[in-house]
């Protein structure tokens, strides 16, 4: 049933909420993400290896879903990661680092999809998870591939907005902090997309 | 608002700010579209776990950390594509120029394409190429010294192929490599 499908979102979104922009709740003894990024600033170079391991799934996703296929998703980070290396030292806070690389991310996924604007609607197939190849022929696989499509239509900002609120859960605000804008900004910049959205999905039924 | 577009109360409905028993009798079916817009959501994980090691051994060529990060020209549009790092680092000892080079091949059908060359000891296994997409383009950002460096492509683990957007030189076995000059 739709509204149980819904509560179900909401119920997810709670469990998603606090991660994107934030360190991981680490366990006691565990280095902290502003040791570890202090420590390769003073030449430990291996140490950063800590960091690409405790982050490089948490923006897969929306790495995936922004660009259109894992294997862009997977260059993408690979890149960021090394791009974040490079400029460590102008991390103010390193406490803060994982905010600080999602912005790194995010120009090399906006510039990514301005480059390769045309191909993104062949790509798009390849975006759809594993489980959804698995059973191709169900309707709800199909839908989801529809939806996937049709997010690639959308400008960047439009689909990054429809990203961060639906697929990683984050309320207007936490979006709005992150990305130093306003809500009615990122309300308008929404309700665009799902009109786009569902006129893409009315021509593709 | 035209005829296409959501009603606002469903794109409140859409951001969470009301329910569906909110919307007027007429909105419903509109509001359960939505609602099904939204069902198709995909929200499955997605795993990166190569982007470690590749990271990491990007890093590994790299001589020390933290430099600024300069844009510069790339090589012919199938070519290894050049970013400069510049290195103003208050070393005593100059050190020689790094450059972060990205190898581009196009090769639908590929399965595996690495690139070798004097920089990895011509290590067929050493640097994988990732496929970027349906199109069949292959990519992968290592750093380099700035000097002469030759490659090839390695494709299928078998097949080795000169960058055909760069200059060659004959290996003395018959072969082209490709030349990169930093």
């Amino acid at each position: 049933m739709v509204t149980q499908v819904t509560w179900e979102t909401r119920a997810r979104y709670q469990t998603h909420t606090w991660l994107l922009f934030r360190g991981n709740r680490l366990s006691p003894g565990t280095e902290a993400d502003g040791d570890i990024v202090r420590a390769v600033l003073a030449g430990d170079r291996e140490r950063y290896a800590k960091l690409v391991e405790r982050y490089r799934d948490r923006y897969a996703r929306y790495a995936a879903r922004m660009l259109g296929s894992a294997d862009a998703a997977e260059d993408a980070v690979q890149d960021a990661f090394v791009r974040a290396y490079d400029q460590l030292a102008q991390c103010k806070d390193p406490n803060k680092f994982v905010g600080w690389f999602f912005l790194i991310l995010r120009n090399r996924c906006f510039a990514e999809r301005r480059r390769s604007r045309s191909k993104a609607p062949l790509e798009a197939a390849d975006g759809v998870a594993a489980a959804d190849r698995a059973d191709s022929n169900t309707e709800a696989a199909e839908r989801r591939r529809a939806l996937q499509l049709a997010l690639l239509e959308l400008t960047p900002d439009q689909r990054e907005v429809f990203v961060l609120k639906h697929v990683e859960g984050l309320s207007y605000g936490e979006i709005a902090k992150q990305l130093s804008t306003s809500v009615p900004s990122l309300k308008m910049r929404m309700h665009r997309a799902y009109d786009k959205l569902r006129e893409q999905l009315r021509e593709h039924t | 608002m035209s005829e296409r577009d959501f009603h606002p109360l469903v794109k409140q409905l859409l951001d969470g700010d009301i329910t569906i028993a909110d919307l007027p009798a007429e909105l419903r079916a509109e509001g359960e579209e939505a609602l099904r817009l939204l069902a198709a959501v995909d929200r499955s994980s997605v795993e990166l776990p190569a982007v470690p090691e590749r990271v990491m051994r990007t890093l590994v060529r790299a001589p020390k950390h933290s430099r600024p990060w300069l844009l510069a020209p790339a090589l012919a549009a199938a070519a290894a594509l050049v970013i400069w790092l510049g290195r103003p680092e208050p070393v005593a000892t100059p050190a020689a120029a790094i450059v972060t080079v990205r190898f581009v091949l196009t090769a639908p059908d590929a399965h595996d394409v690495t690139v070798a060359g004097t920089f990895n000891q011509w290590d067929s296994h050493a640097t994988p190429l990732v496929r970027i997409g349906a199109n069949g383009l292959w990519t992968a950002t290592i750093t380099l010294p700035a000097g002469q460096h030759q490659y090839a492509f390695v494709v299928d683990g078998a097949r080795w192929v000169p960058d055909p957007a760069a200059p060659a030189v004959d290996d003395g076995f018959g072969r082209r490599n490709s030349v990169l000059t930093l």
